[in-house]
């Protein structure tokens, strides 16, 4: 699929259309917002794109609108036309921000009933909690009265039951209160869960004998429900089906990729996804949510952006897998362009910052924060864009308040957990930056950052055994990052696990060697220099040889420390500054491990290197009171010897 | 766009300034000049009771880069070619985004000298360090205290006012080569933006937009704007100029910043602009708002202030009850200072308005009057409240000429008030140079009554309220008409400047002051058309200076014996000494009544009967060194002596009486007292004539008679006052007779009536003029 033919272009844009429309129609207004730029990031030459831009605004009526979708149901279509002026008001409710009062246009008495046991009664639902989750699919009751539904078209339904469900969304976030608060714990529960599962079980339930069609919208919901509700397994049941029924839908295909925690679990179920061009595009955005970067991913992004070449959507895709491989400058690029082409877009800028931050172009990322804030100040990503602003000007408290108001206006912004979680770290509130960390995997386990900062932080309190756990969860979403493997084995060591702190510190190297950009991190505390294609990280390998020397394995460790020195020279011996192919010149580490290396020497009694090892040191100028010390050491030595020889 | 808290983009030019400044470019020669200039603006003005306030006369508090140029061009700076003005420009120019401003913040803070020691080792000598506590210090700190405060949005918009008010100087940045290309933001011209991108639009867009007036000026500005507005305002009470009315309206209008203080200007405005509605509700509003962030500790002064300005528009009830209150609160949250200066307004209302306020049923708080002063007087001394004990020793010298009491008791109060004004600095002059003034005319030395409001009016024209001004300017016109100078008196209150100060009361006063004087003149041309078109515009009411509708009363007593009604004026004068009698009212007013009567007698040819009256007030008079007045009574006396043919004790009274009073240039008293002595010496030679001793010393007599008309003549011309000039002509017309000289007294009879023509030919003249 190359080129598409202009008959499939027709027939994309025709469903593109259409998606918008009944995304709007069930206020899924993310998703229409999609479609809706993909609609319009087809290659602005061919004329007839006109004809089709202007049938949405005469074909207000959804059913008419479809060219080529798959032929309507007649049910639903004789139960929409029942319904269309209630239809109406409760759409008009919701616009309107009355959710409660948008379910209770179609259901008016089934789900306060349901909620009731829950509400009412705040002990027994404490009690409950014990349980887990068999509140989800307890309740009994609904049952009863779930006649009604049977009435209602497929449309309707979700819009009454989705209303429900934002309702009681809005409630939670309200009963949190404060960010990080008391009642802030993540365990606030949506309390019109349990009654919108029982609706939807028994609407699905009755699907065989009703004789309905699905239309995947159900699904979606029942899917969402389901993953708040932690039955995994099922979420992604319904959720597949829904992406079946329904391609267009994105809300779905973004729940389906957050419930996918590792690439193993993307490849299973890649084969039982509808093939569409929708999933070209949700197999690049899981993988890049997955830190998965290859060959592959990258043929199927440009041939994306060869049918929609200004979607800034994938170019944001593009532009984040740059930043995963650390390519920060070609990311930085696009962003750049994106901002220039659409400066009203917020849209993860906040990733944008990211990279900023790690670039440590201060002016630059100044600037962004104020595009930002000149479109909207009130925005997550604008808050957070500010909140690295003030981290990168190491005005940390500053920081955190502008990631809380980012939280505050979004719960589940997962990069705002994230870097408040670093900003804690900054300011040593440990405790704080643990909770913040953990809210962050808890929104979404893939962060490896808050992995990495939950890990860094039991290190500062020093308890390695527990940071191990949380360094490993890293370095399995980042299987390729040096840094996850060298937290590894470090912690490895601590807890005294020499060998395994070896092989993670030997993966490291390898890891390390992988990747021949730049080595940098998103922690801007890693050393910025570059190292070239055939070096190694001299830091690595002397603590590789300080854990042999702990093993005492010391002829492994004297390899190693010499392995060390000769990352000092690489291949070009006169370069110092280790640009391009040359070593890493004078270091700190190097010149522990001559200092090592000279004092190993000495002990063999090899006195003549450890000399000439002793006087590099001096003329380096570093540890030379130490060098100087060895040198009159190695003297002495070499004198007494001459005096017993001489004897 | 809301109006910025402290910090705006000429404070922060300002710390570029500072921050120029130590890194020791400036040659030594601009140190002082700089310095001085950056301290003008960012000091606030001392507001303490130990100092005197410096007026600023340009308190610009908003002003534009070229001010920074005027400052800086003159001078050359280390490097070579190259003045002042641009390396304070490169500077400036050099912040080419929000990051380098958020970077000068921060390096703002390498300038204090505590940073050194933090350092440690290695000081570098050719920087200049400031210290924490210093006013530069202070200055450096609170800014970057409040860039720390501000909001992400907030700084933007500090940046976005900063770049607006660098941008006249763009030219500048031409002649250094370096920054010549980056523009406005470093970053933008990285991007290849230019002003027309959609992506500048978002971020710079608005630059292009027009800034309303004031967008300059930070909430801290405008404070001590409105602060030194208030202070201009309560000091001097006047009004809030017509432009700077418009020009605060402006400033305050676009930003919805609700800043207390407006409210309380616009209170003193509407106040003294005789809008009593508006600046009630201007003053509950501005203490609604007070209430909010400092609760209940002013709401003894929101009191005070309504009891004054209710006094103020004669609704002494509500005053009374208002100042009650206030001295209850005062009590109970012991705030001496309030309740020091109610007690001593309200002693000055009993003072100022007995009667009304024995209409409004107050009995006094303080018991006696003596009392009340005695014990503010304690209270100031032990709280230490210099200004009112001013006050309290002014209003005691006052009390003590009211009652006619010692006057060197009256001259030590009003020293030791002065003291204290000179050793506290207390702005009190004003009064102090009044009473004093006072005390001089009483004593008879009217030159140098005048004297001290001239100088009132030369040396504390700027620092004394308005009310004192005006008042001194109607005395010196008063001193003019007592020698016949009224087209000078009515000049020099009409070059009063009434748009300065706009205020209703005064205006009355002015007003009143003007129609006393041309009321006065009239009845001296005896100009009855015009002395009733001014007496039936000159109301006064309860709240019309008391003085002012003493004199009033007076002129139209005179009024009345003038022309002849002299029942009617009997009546009135017995009304008004029956109420000036219960108002317990000042020393002076009452001998005015007794000679006035006796007057009345002497015009309506019972001068006898008016012989235990000017008696009696000559007594008074004398006691209280009310000179002129005892002058009047004897002249009176000796008029009543001679009618009853004691010519002898007459003569020598007024010869006592005359040298003195001559000094004090009163021409129409002169007039009189040569008029008695010159009856006396005719009634001596008349006497002589009878007991016909001696021809010669008749001769002389009526020679010195003649002498002594001639000089009444000359004082009663003067002061235009026709009935006594004609009089004076009549009586040389028969002394002329007398002598047998017929033609000498057909002449002076001819020219008596020239004279009468002349005088209704002004009367014309003047009903023309008008």
């Amino acid at each position: 699929m190359r080129v598409l033919s202009a008959a499939d272009e027709a027939q994309i844009k025709a469903h593109l259309q259409d998606a918008v429309l009944s995304c709007t129609e069930r206020c899924l207004y993310h998703s229409a917002k999609w479609a809706a730029e993909f609609l319009n990031s087809f290659p602005s030459s061919d004329g007839d794109s006109d004809t089709d831009v202007n049938s949405p605004i005469s074909n207000t009526r959804p059913p008419q609108t479809p060219t080529s979708r798959t032929i309507q149901d007649a049910t639903e279509l004789r139960l929409e036309a029942r319904e269309a002026h209630k239809y109406l008001l409760a759409k008009t409710y919701f616009d309107c921000r009355e959710y409660d009062r948008c379910a209770a246009v179609f259901l008016p008495s089934i789900l306060p009933k349901g909620s009731v046991p829950h509400t009412s009664s705040p002990s027994t639902a404490s009690k409950q909690q014990g349980k887990g989750k068999a509140r989800v699919s307890t309740p009994s009751k609904p049952k009863v009265s779930l006649d009604g539904v049977q009435e209602l078209s497929q449309k309707s339904l979700f819009l009454a039951l989705y209303a429900k469900y934002i309702a009681g969304e809005k409630r939670m976030n309200e009963d949190s209160e404060m960010i990080l608060g008391p009642q802030d714990g993540g365990v606030t529960l949506n309390k019109e869960l349990p009654g919108i599962a029982a609706v939807l079980e028994e609407w699905f339930n009755n699907l065989p004998t009703s004789g309905r069609r699905p239309q995947g919208w159900l699904e979606y919901l029942y899917g969402i429900v389901l993953a708040k509700g932690k039955n995994e397994k099922l979420a992604l049941e319904y959720l597949l089906r829904s992406v079946h029924n329904y391609h267009y839908n994105w809300g779905a295909w973004q729940e389906l990729s957050s419930l996918l925690g590792t690439v193993e679990e993307l490849t299973q179920i890649v084969n039982r996804l509808p093939q569409n061009i929708i999933t070209f595009i949700f197999h690049i955005t899981a993988s890049q949510e997955l830190y998965q970067s290859n060959e592959q991913i990258h043929n199927t992004l440009t041939q994306m952006l060869s049918i929609f070449p200004t979607s800034a959507f994938l170019q944001t895709q593009q532009a984040l897998l740059h930043y995963h491989t650390k390519d920060f400058d070609e990311a930085d690029e696009i962003f750049s362009n994106l901002l220039i082409t659409d400066p009203h877009r917020i849209d993860s800028l906040d990733n944008y910052s990211n990279i900023l931050y790690v670039k440590e172009s201060k002016a630059k990322l100044a600037f962004l924060a104020q595009l930002a804030t000149a479109t909207d100040k009130f925005r997550p990503e604008t808050c957070c864009v500010v909140g690295n602003y003030y981290s990168l000007k190491s005005e940390h408290e500053k920081a955190v308040m502008y990631f809380r108001r980012a939280l505050q206006l979004d719960r589940n912004f997962l990069s705002a957990w994230t870097l408040m979680g670093h900003e804690f770290v900054e300011m040593k509130n440990t405790h704080a930056a643990i909770e913040s960390y953990r809210r962050a995997v808890d929104v979404n386990r893939k962060d490896y950052r808050a992995w990495y900062g939950l890990g860094q932080t039991y290190e500062v309190l020093e308890m390695h055994s527990y940071a191990l756990f949380y360094h490993q969860r890293a370095a399995a979403l980042r299987p390729y990052d040096p840094k996850m493997w060298m937290a590894v084995g470090q912690c490895f060591g601590k807890v005294g696990k020499v060998s395994n702190a070896i092989r993670a510190y030997k993966r490291a190297l390898v890891a390390g060697s992988y990747y021949d950009a730049s080595v940098g991190s998103s922690f801007g505390s890693a050393e910025s220099a570059g190292l070239g294609g055939g070096i190694l990280d001299p830091e690595v390998l002397y603590q590789i040889a300080l854990l042999h020397e702990r093993a005492h394995d010391m002829a492994e460790c004297a390899a190693y420390m010499e392995l060390v020195l000769a990352q000092e020279e690489g291949q070009d011996v006169d370069d110092f500054a280790g640009e391009g192919g040359g070593g890493v010149g004078v270091t700190p580490t190097t010149s522990k491990a001559r200092l090592w290396l000279a004092r190993w020497e000495y002990m063999r009694g090899m006195y003549q290197r450890a000399m000439e090892l002793a006087n590099e040191l001096c003329q380096d100028g570093v540890e030379v009171e130490d060098a100087k010390a060895l040198v009159r050491d190695i003297r002495a030595r070499i004198e007494r010897e001459r005096g017993d020889a001489r004897a | 766009m809301a109006m910025p808290r402290y910090l705006t983009g000429q404070k922060i030019s300002l710390l570029i300034l500072v921050k120029l400044y130590c890194s020791s470019a400036l040659p030594s020669a601009a140190t002082i000049p700089v310095l001085s200039f950056i301290l003008k603006h960012t000091i606030p003005s001392v507001v303490s009771n130990a100092r005197p306030r410096r007026y600023l006369e340009h308190h610009e508090l908003s002003f534009s880069i070229p001010t920074f140029e005027d400052v800086l061009q003159g001078y050359t700076s280390s490097m070579p070619g190259r003045t002042l003005l641009d390396v304070f420009l490169k500077l400036m120019w050099e912040i080419n985004s929000f990051n380098a401003l958020e970077d000068l913040f921060y390096s703002l803070g390498e300038l204090f000298d505590k940073h050194i020691e933090e350092n440690g080792h290695g000081i570098p000598t050719d920087r200049i360090h400031l210290s924490r506590t210093s006013p530069l210090g202070a200055f450096v700190r609170k800014s970057r205290l409040e860039w720390t405060r501000l909001q992400f949005d907030d700084c933007l918009k500090l940046w976005t006012a900063f770049i607006r008010y660098r941008a006249p100087t763009a030219q500048w940045t031409k002649r250094i080569a370096s920054i010549a290309s980056t523009g406005v933001d470093e970053t933008a011209a990285l991007m290849n933006l230019q002003s027309g991108d959609k992506l500048y639009n978002v971020t710079y867009g608005h630059l292009g937009d027009e800034p309303e007036e004031g967008a300059n000026i930070s909430i801290d500005d405008m404070d001590r704007l409105l602060e030194f507005q208030l202070d201009q305002l309560q000091k001097l009470g006047c009004r809030v100029p017509d432009d700077m009315r418009q020009h605060l309206r402006n400033m305050l209008a676009p930003s919805g910043a609700l800043l207390r203080q407006s409210h309380l200007v616009k209170f003193f405005d509407a106040w003294k602009a005789g809008d009593y509605t508006s600046a009630f509700d201007e003053l509950h509003r501005y203490y609604d708002y007070a209430m909010q962030t400092r609760e209940r500790v002013y709401y003894q002064y929101a009191l005070l202030h309504m009891a004054i300005l209710q006094a103020d528009f004669g609704c002494f009830g509500e005053a009374i009850a208002a100042i009650n209150e206030t001295i209850a609160t005062a009590r109970e949250n012991q705030d001496m200072t309030c309740l020091n200066f109610s007690l001593s307004w309200l002693n000055h209302l009993t003072k100022a308005y007995p009667k009304q306020l024995k209409g409004a049923e107050y009995t006094g708080l303080l018991g006696s009057e003596r009392d009340g002063l005695t014990f503010l007087k304690t209270k100031a001394k032990e709280s230490k409240m210099y200004n009112l004990l001013s006050a309290t020793l002014l209003n005691e010298a006052k009390l003590c000429l009211c009652t006619g009491e010692s006057v060197s008791r009256a001259l030590e109060y009003m020293y030791q008030a002065s003291h204290l004004n000179v050793r506290e600095f207390i702005g009190n002059n004003g009064s102090q140079m009044l009473i004093q003034s006072t005390l001089c005319s009483r004593l008879g030395i009217a030159h140098l009554s005048n004297t001290y409001c001239d100088l009132l009016l030369h040396c504390y024209q700027d620092s004394c309220p308005i009310d004192e001004r005006i008042r001194a300017t109607c005395r010196s016109a008063f001193g003019a008409v007592q020698q016949g100078r009224y087209d000078q008196a009515l000049q020099l209150l009409e070059i009063i400047d009434l748009s300065s100060h706009r205020s209703l009361k005064l205006h009355q006063y002015v007003f009143f002051c003007i129609g006393i004087i041309k009321l006065k003149r009239a009845i001296h041309r005896t100009d009855w058309v015009a002395c009733d078109a001014l007496l039936s515009s000159l109301v006064t009411d309860s709240s019309t200076d008391p003085e002012l509708s003493f004199l009033l009363s007076e002129a139209r007593i005179d009024n009345l014996v003038a022309r002849g009604h002299y029942w009617d004026a009997f009546n009135a004068i017995e009304n008004l000494s029956v109420t000036l009698k219960e108002e317990v009212a000042d020393v002076l007013q009452r001998i005015n009544m007794l000679l006035i009567k006796a007057n009345l007698f002497a015009k309506a040819g019972k001068s006898e009967r008016g012989f235990s009256v000017a008696l009696r007030a000559a007594n008074v008079a004398f006691k209280a060194r009310l000179m002129p007045k005892l002058w009047y009574a004897v002249g009176q006396i000796c008029a009543i002596l001679n009618a009853m043919g004691e010519f002898e004790p007459a003569s020598r009274l007024l010869h006592a009486v005359i040298p003195q009073a001559l000094e004090n240039t009163d021409h129409f008293l002169n007039g009189t007292l040569y008029s008695h002595i010159g009856d006396s010496y005719i009634g001596l030679a008349g006497h002589e004539t009878e007991f016909s001793i001696d021809s010669r010393s008749r001769t002389s007599n009526l020679s010195r008679a003649e002498f002594y008309i001639d000089r009444a003549q000359q004082c009663f011309k003067r002061v235009e006052d026709i009935d006594g000039e004609c009089e004076q002509l009549m009586k040389k017309a028969v002394v002329a007779k007398l002598r047998g000289d017929e033609k000498l007294a057909e002449e002076w009879a001819q020219n008596h009536n020239r004279v009468w023509e002349e005088g209704r030919e002004r009367i014309g003249e003047t009903v023309v003029g008008m």
